[in-house]
């Protein structure tokens, strides 16, 4: 008897598949104008205007960054909840219903982006339709309400799949009362709760400013608080990619390399530091934002780096767990158990390689998180570089080779081709190490990123080793692989979906574990508790530089007084009392 | 002892299928002491370490300090 995903729970496999091929589409597009970019800015190929060049970029990175990786999420987290309890969602017409909301939201968002290619674009509501604002979407930058609009659809879609996740864990929660939260479930649970938190500052700033400043409402708004709202956000999002990411690697990859996830407590335990501190350092991002003092990018720095123990433990834990699975396969010596992981698998080959792209990561990410050292790359395609083995290869890398175990488990259909998906795998990673180590370095010699011709007039950059001409040809080079590997990807995705359905099909399982709930302590899943703390981490972490951006900035831009607008009258009082804590 | 030659012929014929992993031997907690992960990560600390005095070569030396001014400005007075 078969037992695949599919059998077990037909009706959630339905969406599950659906947002897997959500995210694909995403991953198509957005990845073929990360090739156009590359070779625009490298001057190897220049086909669109560089006046177009915004609205490439703003498709690579929301198509990406927001789209690819949430609707991935969304899959891979319904599916581990309702694996792990052992029961489908409370009513599957609610599932769906988020899943349409996500779609329409992002519809909107791509038409508000896309329309930004016309000649002419219609003019809707008043404004031309256009969205050529970024991912980062804060202002002076400015789109389309229909653009905000479909953000909010968006997230609001999101709220509803972890309200989904969360009645879910409640009705197995009645009927196993004496019971530990199963690990998967917790991971989704954990991250559900910080996506709550963090997304809060988005909508706030979407709703109070960049939407009624986009409808004409407002005159203004006050640009550094934007970002400020913006980066609230804008690194918890980067931990609710990498989330579903590390629950692969924790509850997939150990079970792929024949062994047992090392430690169930230890894995609680990053989870909950997660929740406590994805949100209370986005500043972050803004060491070079005049208005923030010192002080508090001091305070988001050293939150940054205690976040390096969660990393650490984890790099401890999935190697260990895979070390242990080596062993069970006959692997011995210091290192030669190596040799043992089935690196003819292209689930684990694609995992592993996505974690060792991370590993490198880990260098470039304490560069940028060093207030003095930041200085010198920020901004500059050293960033871009690094992003792109974290969110780039790290997650993208790690769905794509999921996506080989996941598809066969929706669809109780055989994988089109094993030996093309392992090619696909390698490729990625030879690519991206092109690519990225070339934007590393050119980052090092301020080579900018965000700009479609970075070639000056009497300008030349000037690097320590090598030549700009040999670095573009990497990056140019390394592009046309990371596509070449994309379409042998969605090859092997379409083609598996004409196949016809399989017996052998694996069941649906994931990693047992070598230290299991019962060593970890009981508060441990005391999910009220860790909120509570992570709230009240926020608060500190953010009350004062948001007080002092307004009261210097004012909430709708220097000089305007919110006063003589409804919204802002509300606000008055709580400032005040702002105002007097700062003074 | 028939072990080590179970070993020989058990392992990587059976190179896995996502589903099948190829199992020689059960390892439990107790027996399992993952000195490899160590060295790993050993290794990967050394590359840090030697990443950050390449660094130091790359921003600080010929360059002063360049965040931290006074007092004042760290806790927004100036
Ligand atoms: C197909 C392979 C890819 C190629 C060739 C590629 C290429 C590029 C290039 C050249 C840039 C820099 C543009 C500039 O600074 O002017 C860029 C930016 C970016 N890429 Fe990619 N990329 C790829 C895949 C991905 C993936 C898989 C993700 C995320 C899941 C991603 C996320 C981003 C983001 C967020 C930006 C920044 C956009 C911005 O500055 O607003 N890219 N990409
Ligand atoms: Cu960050």
């Amino acid at each position: 008897m078969r037992n695949a995903y599919v059998d077990q729970f037909p009706a959630e496999a339905r969406v599950v598949k659906s947002a897997f091929w959500s995210s694909f589409l995403a991953l198509a597009i957005g990845g073929i104008f990360g090739l156009v970019q590359a070779l625009h800015r490298t001057d190897v190929l220049r086909f669109i205007d560089s006046t177009d060049y915004y609205t490439v970029l703003t498709a690579h990175g929301v198509l990406l960054a927001i789209t690819f990786t949430i609707f991935f999420l969304v899959g891979i987290f319904t599916w581990a909840v309702t694996t792990s309890l052992d029961r489908g969602v409370v009513d599957i017409r609610f599932t769906w219903s988020w899943y349409v909301m996500m779609v329409t939201g992002t519809v909107l968002v791509a038409v508000a982006i896309f329309s930004g290619f016309l000649e002419e674009p219609p003019s809707i509501l008043g404004s031309e339709l256009y969205a050529d604002v970024l991912f980062t979407f804060y202002s002076p930058l400015q789109a389309h309400p229909i653009f905000y609009i479909g953000l909010v659809l968006f997230v609001v879609g999101t709220w509803l799949a972890g309200f989904d996740w969360f009645r879910t864990w409640w009705a197995w929660r009645d009927e196993n009362a004496d019971e530990r939260i199963p690990l998967p479930t917790f991971m989704v649970l954990t991250t559900t709760l910080f996506w709550y938190i963090c997304t809060l500052g988005v909508a706030l700033s979407i709703l109070a400013f960049l939407l009624p400043w986009s409808l004409g409402i407002v005159d203004s708004v006050n640009p550094l608080l934007t970002r400020t709202l913006f980066w609230y956000f804008g690194h918890a999002v980067v931990y609710f990619w990498l989330m579903p990411t590390y629950v692969m690697w924790y509850i997939m990859l150990p079970k792929l390399s024949g062994g047992k996830l090392f430690s169930d407590p230890l894995a609680r335990v990053v989870f909950v530091l997660f929740l406590l501190l994805s949100t209370p350092l986005g500043i972050h991002h803004q060491y070079l934002d005049p208005g923030i003092a010192e002080g508090y990018k001091f305070i988001a720095m050293t939150n940054t780096m205690f976040l390096l123990l969660p990393s650490l433990l984890t790099a401890f834990t999935v190697v260990a767990s895979m070390e242990h699975g080596a062993r069970q396969r006959g692997g011995e010596g210091y290192l030669g158990w190596l040799t043992a992981l089935p690196w003819r698998d292209p689930v684990f080959t694609g995992m592993a390689l996505a974690g060792l792209m991370f590993a490198a990561a880990g260098f470039s990410g304490m560069i940028n998180a060093g207030m003095n050292i930041n200085y010198l790359v920020h901004n500059t395609w050293w960033v871009v570089g690094h992003f792109h083995l974290t969110v780039g290869t790290a997650v993208a890398l790690t769905f794509m080779a999921a996506a080989y175990w996941f598809i066969p488990q929706v669809t109780g259909k055989e994988l089109w081709s094993r030996s093309v998906a392992l090619g696909q795998v390698l490729l990625w990673f030879v690519g991206m190490t092109f690519m990225s180590n070339a934007m590393h370095r050119s980052g090092l010699f301020g080579m900018p990123r965000r700009t479609a011709e970075p070639q000056y007039q009497n300008f030349d950059f000037e690097p320590a080793v090598g030549t700009v001409a040999e670095m573009d040809a990497q990056v140019a080079l390394g592009a046309v692989l990371l596509v070449v590997s994309l379409v042998l990807f969605l090859l092997n995705m379409v083609l598996t979906s004409f196949n016809g359905t399989s017996d052998s099909i694996p069941d649906n399982t994931y990693a047992g574990t070598l230290s299991g709930p019962e060593d970890a302590p009981e508060i441990l899943d005391n999910l009220k508790l860790w909120t509570a703390i992570a709230v009240v981490l926020v608060i500190f972490a953010y009350t004062l530089p948001l007080a002092s951006i307004v009261e210097s900035g004012g909430l709708f831009g220097p000089g305007i007084d919110g006063r003589q607008l409804s919204l802002g009258a509300d606000l008055e009082p709580a400032l005040e009392t702002l105002r007097e804590v700062v003074a | 002892m028939s072990s080590a030659t179970e070993r020989e012929t058990g392992d990587r014929a059976v190179e896995s299928d996502s589903g099948d992993i190829g199992t020689v031997r059960e390892l439990g907690h107790d027996e399992f002491d993952p000195i490899g992960t160590l060295i790993l990560i050993a290794i990967y600390f050394a590359i840090l370490v030697m990443l950050w005095l390449f660094m130091y070569f790359v921003e600080f030396l010929g360059n002063g300090p360049t965040v931290v001014g006074s007092l004042a400005t760290v806790v927004g007075l100036a």
